[in-house]
């Protein structure tokens, strides 16, 4: 069963939210070939860039504008895109809404595993002769992707596999809207060849 | 199945597997390296031009963010809805 919840993130209570995630989470672990390839796919159809490029631009229409304030507008609705399928999704929505009792509990249910701490610390200690420099850039990357510092190498694979396209849609979609709007206002009749959603 | 119960068991060593796996994966995530003869990329490097294009890709959404605050500060936010939608209907 590889369908994942995808009830409104917006008005869930965070506890269940987490509960769902985690059913959620198990469901994907339990046959994460197919349905983790048909999300990384759907990050790459035209379609739901232009879902978002719609969500972003009303989102943006209504809310306040400096730079920073696009930037948490366009993660957040990135990450809802993503209806909970991912930790880097959940971690740019948690953080966002100002869930560090969230981010405490997850901790515990993640470093409870005892693999994850010494993959952490192992990393400097152990093994010094099997290629440090990969473990060093493991965990840059780990840094990078929202809500993934503590991962295995699987798990960390897993996300950034989802989160690389997720961006990539992101820029086109936020590029074809700059364009839009930059042709509107520019008083010229916008460029026909301006097409959102090509990629 | 080895990968796994090495990182089950609690020893944090990196198999060769997981190399494997990691180096294949990655690879299909990167631009450049997809095109490129598949036997001549090392882990190290996969991640690096990852890590690399991650950063990139977060530059970019940080200056697109930038320019549309800008863009939406100086056009009236109706016509640039109505511009949006017009061309999503097209």
């Amino acid at each position: 069963m590889a369908f994942l919840l995808s009830s409104d993130p917006d008005t869930s209570s965070p506890e269940l939210k987490r509960k769902k995630r985690t059913r959620s989470a198990e469901e994907t672990n339990a046959a994460p070939f197919t349905s983790q390839r048909q999300r990384i796919k759907r990050w790459r159809t035209e379609r739901e860039q232009q879902i978002y490029s719609s969500k972003l631009g009303e989102a943006l229409r209504r809310s306040r504008r400096s730079g920073r304030e696009v930037r948490e507008t366009a993660d957040r609705l990135l990450a809802v895109s993503a209806r909970g399928a991912t930790r880097w999704s959940r971690a740019i929505l948690s953080s966002q809404r100002g869930g560090a009792e969230l981010r405490k509990h997850k901790k515990a249910r993640v470093t409870g595993n005892g693999r994850l701490k010494k993959l952490a610390g192992g990393i400097k200690t152990v093994e010094n002769r099997r290629l440090p420099a990969v473990e060093r850039k493991m965990k840059v990357l780990s840094r990078l992707v929202p809500g993934c510092r503590k991962l295995s190498l699987s798990n960390l694979l897993e996300e950034v596999s989802d989160y690389v396209p997720a961006l990539e849609m992101q820029v086109r979609a936020m590029t074809a809207l700059a364009e839009i709007i930059a042709g509107e206002g520019g008083g010229v009749a916008p460029s026909p060849a301006d097409q959102p959603g090509t990629s | 199945m080895s990968s796994r119960r090495s990182s089950q068991s609690g020893v944090s060593r990196i198999s060769d597997d997981q190399i494997i796996e990691l180096v294949s994966k990655l690879r299909q995530l990167l631009p450049e390296i997809r095109n490129r003869r598949s036997d001549k990329v090392s882990a190290s490097k996969v991640l690096q031009e990852t890590c690399n294009y991650i950063r990139n890709l977060h530059k970019e959404v940080d200056d697109l963010s930038e320019r549309l605050s800008q863009l939406l500060s100086t056009i009236d936010a109706d016509s640039a809805e109505a511009a949006i939608i017009r061309s999503l209907i097209m």
